[in-house]
C-alpha cells in the first residue's frame, strides 16, 4: 500500500468510527438538551439496540436483517420510553447528582439484564464475512458503506425534524427553558417522550451498525458511551451539530493516533481530549449552557 | 428498637464465637476458589469434576496417611474481586494451608499476594501468564508458563522462513509476557521484529492497528490474541484484503474463535501446550473420567487440575499438613513426577520446567493439529 492510501485508509477508518460515535453523541446530547442531565444509561440503549436485532434475527423469529430492523428499532425506542417512565420521570426535578446516580444504576441493571438473557460472551449476527471493495486504493465493506449512508440519512432526518417540524420546535423550546415552554402551552410531555424515542433510536441504529461491522457484547455500550460523551463535550453539550463534529473528531484522532502513538493508547486519546475540553470549558460541569 | 438491635448484635457475636471449631484433624481440607458462576463458570464446572475425580481416587486408596481429603469449594464468580473474597474466606474461616487458585491469569494474580501475605500455598492449574508465580514463594502452577511457549513460537516462525515479522499483542499480563518471551527467542535465532503493536482487550475496531501491522505487506504477522479479539481482527483483516500468514499463541485456539471469525480464520496457525494423549497415564485418566461421568470428553485443562490434586496430596504426605511443609515438599515430590500432563518438575519460578508444544491450525472451520 502506498503511503498516501495508507494515511487515507486510516482517515477513512477514523471517519467510520466517528460516524458511529456521532450517532451515539447526538442522542446523548439531545436528552441533555431537553432534560438537562447526562444519561449514563445511553450506552445500554446502544447495546440493547444491537441485541434486539440479534433477537429478531435468531430463533424463534429467524427474520432476515431488513425485516428484523423495524421491530428492533421500535423496541429500542420503547426501551427509551421505559427508562423515562420507570426512573427519570419521577426525579425530573431532582438535582443532577441524583439523576446521574440513577442513570448509572439503570445502566448497570440493563447491562446485567442483557448478560442474563444472552450471556457474557461475544456474539455476531452470523453474516458471511466478505472481502471489502477496493475504491481508489481504499478498502470499504458493505456495512461500512451502510454506516456512512445511514449516518448521513440520520443527520438529515434530525435536521428536518428539529428545524422544520412543530415537534422539533417544541423540543428546542423545551431545551431553552422548560418552565417557559410549559407556560407557553407547549405539550412538554409529548416533546420529552419524542426526545427519548429519538435518542434511543439513534443509539439503537448506531449500536446495530457497530455490531454489523464488528460484533456484539454486553460491554459494547460502556466504552462507546465514553466516546460519545467526549464527542458531546467537544461539540458543546446540547448542541446536535457539535455532537456530529465531535464524534468525527474523536474517531479521526484515535485512529491517526494509532499510527503515530502506540495503539494501546487508543482509548486514552478520547479521554485526553475530554479532559482538555473539561479544563478549557468548565461550564459544562457547572451547568451553564454552552449553546 | 435500639435495645433490640443491640441484643441481636450480641447474639450474633456470641453465636459466631461459640460456633463449633472446624471438624479438626479427621479430614485434610484443601481450599478451591473456583469459577462456579459468572462468565467462565463453564470452565469451572469442568475443573471441579476433574478435581473431584482425583480426590475420590486418592480417598478410595486410603487418603493421605489414613485421612480423607475434603475440598472446600468457594465460588469466585469469575471476577478478580470475588476471587479475592473467596480466597480470604478460605484462609480465615476454613483455615486451609493450601488453595487451588482461580482460573484466568488476572483472577489468579489478584489473589496471589493475598495468599503470599497469609503464607498459604496457592496453586494454578491453567494460568500461562509469565509473571503468574512472581508474588512469592507460596505461589505455584502446574501449567507451563509462556516463557516456554515464546521460543516454540519463534521456532515455528523461523521454520516457515519468516525472518522479519511485526508483532501484535493484547496489552495485558499474558500478552506482554508471551510477547517478551517470543521477541527474545526470535532475536536470538536471527529474526527481526519490524513493529510492536500492543492493543487493548474488548475493543470492536482494530482496523488501524491491522493497517499498521500490515504496512509493507509482511508475509507473516505474529498476533498474540484472545478468542474475541482474534475473531474481530481476522475478520477485519479479511475484509481489508490483508493477505498474510497469522502466527498465534494458544489463547486463540478455540472453536468459539472460529465460529465468530468464520472463514476469515482459515489457515491461521499457532502454538499451544500439548498433552500427549496416547500415554498409559492419560488413557487411565480418561477411562476413570468416563466411568465417573459417562462422558469421554475431558474438560479443557481438566487434566492439569487432576495432576494438581495428586501433586498436592503427595506434598502433604511428605511435608505434613502445613503451608510451609507443603511449600517445601511440592518441588521435591514434583521432581520427575510423571502426571497425565507429563513431567511436572518445577523450575526456579515454581512453574513446570518442561512442556511439549503442538501446532494448531484452522482448517475447514475446525481447529486441528497442523501438518506440514
Amino acid at each position: 500500500m502506498d503511503p498516501i492510501s495508507y494515511y487515507l485508509q486510516t482517515a477513512l477508518n477514523g471517519v467510520l468510527a466517528g460516524c458511529v460515535y456521532a450517532l451515539f453523541a447526538m442522542g446523548l446530547t439531545l436528552i441533555y438538551g431537553v432534560l438537562n442531565f447526562v444519561n449514563f444509561a445511553h450506552g445500554e440503549l446502544i447495546m440493547w439496540g444491537a441485541y434486539f436485532l440479534f433477537l429478531f434475527m435468531g430463533e424463534p423469529f429467524g427474520l432476515p436483517l431488513y425485516a428484523a430492523l423495524p421491530p428492533a428499532l421500535a423496541l429500542t425506542g420503547c426501551l427509551g420510553i421505559a427508562m423515562d417512565f420507570s426512573v427519570f420521570r419521577h426525579i425530573r426535578r431532582a438535582n443532577r447528582l441524583t439523576l446521574l446516580i440513577a442513570a448509572m444504576g439503570l445502566s448497570v441493571f440493563l447491562r446485567n439484564a442483557a448478560q442474563f438473557f444472552w450471556g457474557a460472551e461475544v456474539r455476531t449476527y452470523g453474516l458471511e464475512v466478505t472481502a471489502g471493495m477496493r475504491i481508489l486504493g481504499l478498502t470499504l465493506t458493505t456495512p461500512q458503506i451502510a454506516i456512512i449512508a445511514v449516518t448521513i440519512l440520520c443527520v438529515a432526518a434530525v435536521y428536518v425534524l428539529f428545524f422544520k417540524s412543530r415537534l422539533g420546535k417544541s423540543m428546542r423550546a423545551l431545551s431553552d427553558n422548560l418552565d417557559l415552554a410549559r407556560i407557553s402551552g407547549i405539550d412538554t410531555k409529548r416533546a420529552i417522550l419524542a426526545a427519548w424515542v429519538i435518542s434511543a433510536v439513534l443509539a439503537g441504529i448506531g449500536g446495530i451498525l457497530l455490531a454489523l461491522d464488528t460484533n456484539l457484547s454486553p460491554e459494547m455500550g460502556v466504552i462507546n458511551l465514553i466516546k460519545a460523551f467526549a464527542a458531546t463535550l467537544i461539540g458543546g453539550v446540547g448542541n446536535l451539530w457539535g455532537a456530529l463534529l465531535g464524534g468525527l473528531l474523536i474517531g479521526l484522532a484515535e485512529n491517526l493516533g494509532v499510527l503515530f502513538v502506540s495503539p494501546s493508547y487508543k482509548d486514552g486519546i478520547a479521554f485526553v481530549i475530554m479532559v482538555i475540553i473539561l479544563l478549557a470549558r468548565p461550564y459544562v460541569i457547572i451547568g451553564e449552557r454552552s449553546d | 428498637m435500639k435495645k433490640l438491635a443491640a441484643l441481636v448484635a450480641v447474639i450474633a457475636v456470641v453465636s459466631t464465637a461459640a460456633a463449633p471449631p472446624a471438624r479438626a484433624a479427621d479430614t485434610i481440607k484443601i481450599g478451591a476458589a473456583f469459577a462456579l458462576s459468572g462468565s467462565i463458570a463453564v470452565y469451572g464446572e469442568g475443573f471441579k469434576k476433574c478435581v473431584d475425580l482425583a480426590v475420590e481416587e486418592i480417598n478410595a486408596k486410603g487418603g493421605i496417611k489414613g485421612k480423607k481429603i475434603e475440598i472446600v469449594y468457594e465460588d469466585n464468580k469469575s471476577n478478580p474481586k470475588d476471587c479475592v473474597t473467596a480466597v480470604r474466606k478460605l484462609i480465615t474461616v476454613d483455615k486451609v494451608p493450601v488453595i487451588f487458585g482461580p482460573a484466568g491469569s488476572s483472577n489468579f494474580m489478584a489473589t496471589a499476594p493475598v495468599a503470599q501475605e497469609n503464607k498459604v500455598v496457592l496453586i494454578s492449574a491453567q494460568g500461562a501468564a509469565v509473571g503468574l508465580t512472581r508474588a512469592g514463594d507460596y505461589i505455584f502452577r502446574v501449567f507451563p508458563s509462556d516463557t516456554l511457549q515464546g521460543p516454540h513460537l519463534a521456532k515455528l516462525a523461523m521454520s516457515k522462513g519468516y525472518k522479519k515479522v511485526p508483532v501484535m499483542y493484547v496489552n495485558n499480563d499474558w500478552g506482554l509476557g508471551l510477547k517478551n518471551a517470543f521477541v527474545d527467542a526470535y532475536k536470538k535465532m536471527g529474526g527481526t521484529v519490524t513493529d510492536l503493536i500492543p492493543y487493548d482487550e474488548k475493543k470492536t475496531d482494530y482496523r488501524t492497528e491491522l493497517l499498521r501491522a500490515s504496512k509493507g505487506n509482511p508475509p507473516a504477522i505474529v498476533n498474540l490474541t484472545y478468542i474475541n479479539e482474534g475473531a474481530v481482527q481476522f475478520k477485519q483483516a479479511f475484509e481489508m484484503g490483508i493477505k498474510t500468514q497469522w502466527l498465534c499463541g494458544s489463547a486463540a485456539r478455540a472453536p468459539k474463535m472460529v465460529e465468530l471469525a468464520g472463514k476469515a480464520a482459515e489457515g491461521v496457525i499457532g502454538t499451544y501446550p500439548s498433552v500427549p494423549q496416547n500415554t498409559k497415564a492419560y488413557q487411565a485418566f480418561k477411562e476413570a473420567y468416563k466411568k465417573k461421568y459417562g462422558d469421554d470428553k475431558i474438560p479443557i485443562f481438566g487434566d492439569y487440575n487432576y495432576d494438581m490434586v495428586y501433586l498436592t496430596a503427595k506434598a502433604i504426605e511428605k511435608g505434613g499438613y502445613t503451608a510451609d511443609g507443603i511449600r517445601k515438599a511440592l518441588p521435591q515430590v514434583a521432581k520427575g513426577y510423571k502426571g497425565v500432563t507429563g513431567d511436572k518438575t518445577f523450575d526456579d519460578e515454581r512453574s513446570p520446567k518442561y512442556a511439549e508444544y503442538g501446532i494448531w491450525t484452522v482448517k475447514d472451520g475446525k481447529i486441528e493439529d497442523y501438518k506440514k
